[in-house]
């Protein structure tokens, strides 16, 4: 008989707030060191924890995209240790009353769904971050308050492929519910995986592998670990609880320490912080602006007509998909090749969000329906594209700027195609005498005279509509 | 030597208003009795900054409605004031220069009061003596053999002797009414949450207030009018706003008192009780109604106290590490400079409550001690919520006995706590109780308590004003 793999994860996730959760100091990443920390995030005697009421509302939304039961009352705990990354050496928690409990998350493999069930989620502070080097320790206490939430499954994960499925599930949910980042490599999501095997109904020993790098390292960090005890077993050995660590390059998980027994962080009622209750209005209130998540937005953008490829970039590229959001009435599938093509490739190019730019809703719109109904080309559209992103002028204006003229006015192309069918009269003849690819020069030179300003699509059906009158 | 220091507030005023005095006089005053009597009574004395600040004050016109206006105050060790040093009477803190003022300190400010300086206390207000002081302990200015009482010794020893005639303690479990009953003064620990904690040192949150140490009554309402406001820095501020002198004056006759027979049974000196049956006396026969009545798990405090201070206490200490600020051992290991900081940072007396309190939360502790102290807590609140339901006010004595000597308590850390049997029902319940003096034993002044339900401070000033009236005491050390 094979071994079952055991998998519980736990995920810490920070929210995304303008303040700490218990300091009005910024809630930041990258400044300065120590540049956004006050007395209560230095533990300073005397200070008081306040309670940011934002960081609570996306707990709530977190816990409702989780479909967690919310606790209508709600209270906070100290959990105390020593450590210098602790400035108070107490960590304001929640263990007797989380947020949320009893949710899940649905993943689908290969069109197979499964449940992941959650036992918990809570609200926490983030400890500083500690920079060690040979000689000394740094503190940085930018980090020191920052609000996370911790969710916890239940150890009902039984595969490596079910534990990333559900990172990723779990990553894009949270993402779209604008609850975080979720930037595994700023920190602002940090995985831990607990691992067992056995061959019976009793789980075996459970190894905590923390802080993986990566969603897909925690797949290899489970196949690595489950391998290591099956060898470890088979040899005769028996596992010790620990806590280990995956090494990436290696390819290995490593022994970080061994859990001492009974780790007594002599839990009890934070008294600084009252209790807080829940109405259901309030929950109501903040679900109800919950952005829409991204399955909903994945099959409104496919009933457009999008490709399953653009889809799947755009829900990939939430900054896009969140402006394709916000669009009213505009055509998605014209709009979707626009930002995927060349307003990707500028904002790729300059290294800015598309927020950072000129390309207001209003100007996309503009754009959009000027395609659309043939006012412009795709040319004219990539001439101008980064004017319209870089200045404060309107679509008209930078037409008229660049010299594009109302290329629709069929009079203006009429007088070029009349030019060029008298400045081309052996080819017109050609054509006339059945010359198929004689049309296509005739509409090079069209193109080439109006310097590419006339929609080609106009063009043509006007030039075969006049050579047709010389017949 | 000037004594204006020895006016009331209101005549004090009238002096400054009309230009007689300056506030340089009241400080030069309060520095001179300071030096002079030598009880230490403060830890660190702000001869510059208080100084200067009366100088500032002469540039501006006396205010006709700030009766605080260039009055000096001192401040409890364990109340934040920016630049000045804030010890808590600890080795571990002895350096640390506060870089905030608290909010009652910002308060206290904005009405331009002079600070004069950071009195003594109980290391982190742990104590009944203040002598558990890393300092040198003050005295008792009644009589230099005996304790001033804690833990805000320091606080109710500058009050009696004159030397300002405000000053502000901390009372977790009868830290301010217990050495204002042994020092002749009025100490009033307010209803939790009526005074914002935001720069006040912890030491057991759910029980820790700050509250004003004054000569009289009146004095002592206009100060509490003075640093009760709303804060938004502390979760557990209330919405305040009302004139604690307004109900002083108003008749008493009607009130109806009760007195919990725990309160007057025998854990309580024979002489305390006999000062204190001579102040019902004289209110029944004004005509108040007095009953004795049975409160349920009246006798817990102390064990409910130990637990639950002693828990809060462990947590809130812990940050004192040697890792940002204070005292820092520097070890090769991490361990050892937790170690050594915290061995020699702290006092006796604040490493056992620690060990205790660790103790009481570890484990299956915290479910056997620490969560039964809470529910029982609750029902003592809701025990004496019913005698609210029926008496306007209890009143009992402050302390079972008037001060005692100095090292009396040193090798018997629980008669410490037995001190305060009588005062910390109020912490427990979060209720406002003041102590005021009801007379002298053998020449030392001893104090009675009136406790009232939530929010009911103007009642207790009503009845207090009356009982000091009445009594006329008017202790005043040295005459």
């Amino acid at each position: 008989m094979n071994y079952q793999k055991t998998i519980g994860i736990e995920v810490h996730v920070e929210l995304k707030t303008k303040e700490k959760l218990f300091s009005p100091a910024i809630n930041s990443y990258g400044s300065l060191a120590n540049s956004n920390c006050n007395i209560i995030d230095l533990g300073y005697p005397g200070t008081l924890p306040t309670l940011n009421q934002e960081a609570i509302d996306l707990a709530i939304r977190a816990a409702s995209v989780l479909n967690c039961k919310i606790s209508k009352k709600m209270h906070f705990d100290r959990k105390n240790y020593f450590y210098p990354d602790n400035p108070k050496n107490f960590q304001i928690t929640q263990e007797g009353t989380p947020i949320g409990r009893d949710g899940y998350i649905e993943i689908e493999d290969n069109g197979t769904k499964k449940k992941i069930e959650i036992l918990e989620m809570h609200i926490e502070e983030d400890t500083c971050k500690s920079i060690h080097s040979k000689e000394r320790t740094l503190l940085d206490f930018n980090r020191a308050g920052v609000p996370l939430i911790e969710i916890v499954t239940k150890p009902c994960i039984h595969t490596s492929r079910e534990a990333t499925l559900y990172l990723e599930r779990l990553r894009e949910l949270l993402l779209y519910a604008n609850v975080s980042d979720c930037k595994i490599e700023e920190g602002s999501m940090r995985c831990d995986a607990n691992i067992s095997i056995s061959k019976t109904d009793t789980l075996g020993t459970k190894i905590e592998v923390k802080n993986i790098g990566s969603i897909t390292n925690v797949g290899l960090a489970i196949d690595y670990e489950a391998k290591r005890q099956e060898e470890l077993l088979e040899a005769g050995k028996t596992l010790k609880e620990e806590t280990r660590r995956y090494d990436a390059k290696l390819g290995k998980t490593i022994l970080m320490r061994v859990k001492e027994t009974g780790n007594d962080y002599r839990y009890f009622p934070e008294p600084d912080i009252p209790y807080i209750t829940l109405t259901e209005e309030k929950i109501q209130e903040v679900v109800k602006n919950i952005p829409t998540l991204a399955n909903i937005r994945r099959e409104k953008y496919l009933k457009s007509g999008i490709s399953l490829i653009n889809v799947n970039k755009l829900i990939a590229n939430k900054d896009l998909s969140d402006y394709l959001e916000e669009l009213d009435g505009v055509n998605l599938k014209t709009a979707s090749n626009l930002l995927l093509g060349d307003i990707q490739a500028y904002l790729n190019k300059v290294n800015k969000t598309i927020k950072e730019t000129e390309l207001t809703k209003e100007k996309m719109a503009e754009l959009v329906e000027k395609l659309d109904s043939n006012i412009i080309s795709n040319k004219n559209f990539k001439d101008i594209i980064e004017d319209v992103m870089t200045l404060n002028l309107s679509v008209s204006e930078i037409l008229d700027k660049k010299g594009i003229k109302n290329v629709r006015d069929d009079s203006l192309v009429l007088d070029i195609i009349n030019k060029v069918i008298i400045d081309n009269q052996s080819v017109v003849l050609d054509y006339l005498n059945g010359n198929e690819r004689a049309l296509k020069f005739l509409m090079g030179q069209v193109m080439k005279e109006s310097k590419g300003s006339v929609n080609p699509k106009i063009a043509n059906d006007l030039l075969i509509k006049t050579l047709e009158t010389k017949k | 030597m000037n004594n204006y220091l020895d006016l009331s507030i209101a005549e004090i005023h009238e002096l400054l208003l009309n230009g007689k005095i300056k506030p340089i006089d009241l400080v030069e005053e309060s520095f001179k009795k300071l030096d002079d009597n030598k009880l230490n009574a403060f830890i660190t004395i702000d001869y510059e900054g208080a100084r200067k600040k009366a100088l500032e004050l002469e540039n501006i016109k006396v205010p006709k409605d700030n009766l605080f206006f260039g009055i000096p105050i001192a401040i409890k060790d364990n109340i934040m004031v920016s630049d000045l040093r804030c010890t808590c009477a600890s080795h571990i803190l002895e350096n640390f220069i506060s870089i905030y003022d608290a909010s009652v300190i910002s308060l206290i400010k904005n009405m331009n009061m002079i600070i004069i300086g950071k009195t003594n206390m109980d290391e982190f207000a742990m104590g009944s003596t203040s002598e558990t002081s890393y300092f040198k302990a003050p005295i008792n200015p009644w009589n230099k053999d005996k304790v001033p009482g804690g833990s805000s010794g320091g606080s109710a020893v500058a009050v009696a002797s004159g030397i300002t005639p405000f000053s502000l303690g901390s009372d977790t479990g009868g830290s301010i009414r217990q050495p204002a009953s042994f020092n002749g003064i009025v100490g009033m620990k307010p209803t939790y949450g009526r005074v914002s904690r935001f720069g006040l040192v912890a030491f057991a949150s759910s029980l820790d207030q700050i509250g004003p140490m004054t000569r009289n009554v009146y004095e002592n309402a206009l100060l509490l009018n003075l640093i009760s406001q709303k804060d938004d820095k502390d979760l557990t501020s209330i919405e305040t706003n009302e004139d604690f002198t307004r109900l002083i004056g108003k008749d008493v006759k009607n009130m109806k008192i009760a007195v919990p027979k725990y309160f007057v049974s025998d854990i309580v000196e024979k002489e305390v009780l006999e000062v204190f049956n001579n102040v019902l006396d004289k209110l029944k026969s004004y005509g108040l109604k007095i009953d004795y009545v049975d409160v349920n798990h009246i006798d817990k405090a102390p064990i409910l106290y130990q637990i639950i201070a002693m828990g809060e206490a462990s947590s809130n200490l812990a940050r004192f590490d040697g890792i940002r600020y204070g005292l820092s051992k520097q070890e090769a290991t991490l361990e050892d400079l937790y170690k050594k900081t915290r061995s020699e940072g702290f006092g006796v007396e604040v490493k056992r409550r620690i060990m205790v309190g660790s103790y009481i939360l570890s484990g299956e502790n915290a479910k056997i001690y620490y969560n039964k102290a809470l529910q029982i807590r609750d029902d003592l609140k809701k025990s004496f919520e019913k005698i609210y339901k029926e008496y306007d006010l209890i009143l009992a004595p402050t302390s079972s006995r008037p001060a005692y000597d100095v090292g009396l308590n040193k090798d018997d850390p629980l008669r410490s706590f037995m001190d305060d049997i009588l005062v910390m029902h109020a912490n427990m319940g979060g209720f406002p109780s003041m102590s005021l003096p009801m007379g002298k034993i053998s020449g030392l002044p001893i104090g009675m308590q009136i406790m009232g339900n939530m929010l009911d401070e103007a009642k207790i000033y009503q009845l207090g004003a009356f009982i000091e009236k009445e009594l006329n005491l008017y202790l005043k050390v040295g005459e």
